[in-house]
């Protein structure tokens, strides 16, 4: 019922402010997504509900990720893939090196998607 | 880089040469038909290094990486490639990318593979005056360089565009042989090296310019601007960034 739909797919809320459902694959995402699945199957929370939860859940990421993130992080790599379709970009990069703040860290495969932040605000 | 080297090591014959330059192969484009529509949308999401906005342009962008090229996938069918340094390379990267849309269920042929353009590029290491030339060659050249600052030379025979900068670096394109090509700057080098700028003109004007650019507020006296005004313009937009 919960299952996720495409990674960046827009989901209309009443107030018309769409929100990408791609933070729903994070740890927290799938936590929230894991938890509002028990309560739905024992019967605590009703179905519709937890949609909303999920879709309030969507756009406060995006709203926390905007505002109270200040930290910058620099990703460097060699870019294996990339592709754009669907106004969604993903890219793949090899041996990158994150770095933030004062500490860095190698990661051999990196998986980057990213969507267009402008396309929310109609 | 590499073709610099070769040049260099290998003796030009110069029969086919005669200027002793041969002109380096900067881009071929090509296009082949693979006659069967395509799923541009089933392509950019399967393959790998694609693009596709089909709000903006209505093919994929591909790329691979050897022979480093560029692919414009169309739903016709229809696709340009470009890029590449040679007229093999580019058909080899054209099959390349007929073999990935096979791969992903197309059954793709390769028609019609041609050779759209050839450009080419060679530098004859003396400065040109460019007025001069276009004067004397007006009915073939356009000289503004308030618009751009490279002559455009429309030759007839062949038919090739050469853009020659006041540097000595020349660009030829629209050759669909690379035959044309090299006919083209042989055809252009005796004009060049009639054109060929006064190496003396060259220091005065490097004086000159190097003092409008020191002490642009303290030039008052007549004598600096009246050299100034009879400088030509090519001196200043070339070796403006000399100094």
């Amino acid at each position: 019922m919960l299952s996720e739909k495409t990674i960046a797919g827009l989901f209309f809320i009443e107030n018309r402010m769409a929100t990408f459902e791609l933070y729903r694959r994070s740890t927290i995402g799938m936590c929230l997504t894991e938890t509002l699945d028990e309560m739905v199957s024992s019967g605590v929370l009703g179905p519709e509900f937890a949609i909303q939860v999920l879709v309030q859940f969507d756009k406060s990421m995006a709203e926390a990720l905007d505002n109270q993130v200040k930290t910058k992080v620099s990703i460097k790599g060699h870019l294996h893939t990339y592709r754009f379709c669907d106004n969604v970009w993903t890219f793949i990069l090899q041996d990158a090196l994150f770095k933030y703040d004062e500490c860095q860290e190698n990661v051999g495969r990196v998986k980057i998607v990213a969507c267009d932040s402008k396309l929310l605000v109609q | 880089m590499a073709d610099q080297v070769l040049e260099g090591s290998q003796p030009v014959d110069l029969s086919k040469h005669p200027s002793g330059i041969v002109p380096t192969l900067q881009n071929i484009v090509s296009t082949v038909n693979l006659d069967c529509k395509l799923d541009l949308k089933a392509i950019a999401l399967q393959a790998r290094n694609a693009e596709y906005n089909p709000k903006r342009f209505a093919a994929v962008i591909m790329r691979i990486r050897e022979p480093k090229t560029t692919a414009l996938i169309f739903a016709s069918g229809k696709m340009v490639c470009t890029g590449a340094k040679s007229e093999q390379q580019s058909k080899l990267a054209a099959r390349k990318y007929a073999r990935i849309i096979q791969k992903l269920g197309f059954p793709a042929k390769f028609k019609d593979f041609k050779i759209q353009n050839i450009v080419g590029s060679c530098d004859v290491k003396f400065p040109i005056r460019l007025e001069g030339l276009a004067y004397s060659h007006g009915a073939f050249s356009s000289y503004e360089p308030e618009l751009f600052p490279g002559l455009i030379y429309r030759m007839k025979q062949p038919k090739i565009v050469l853009l020659i900068f006041v540097s000595g670096k020349i660009v030829l394109t629209g050759a669909k042989v690379r035959d044309e090509t090299y006919t083209a700057f042989e055809n252009i080098y005796p004009v060049l090296t009639e054109f060929r700028k006064n190496q003396q003109c060259k220091h005065m004007a490097t004086h000159f310019v190097k003092a409008a650019f020191i002490l642009p507020f303290l030039i008052t006296n007549t004598k600096c601007v009246v050299l100034l005004q009879i400088l030509d313009m090519d001196e200043v937009v070339f070796y403006g960034d000399e100094i």
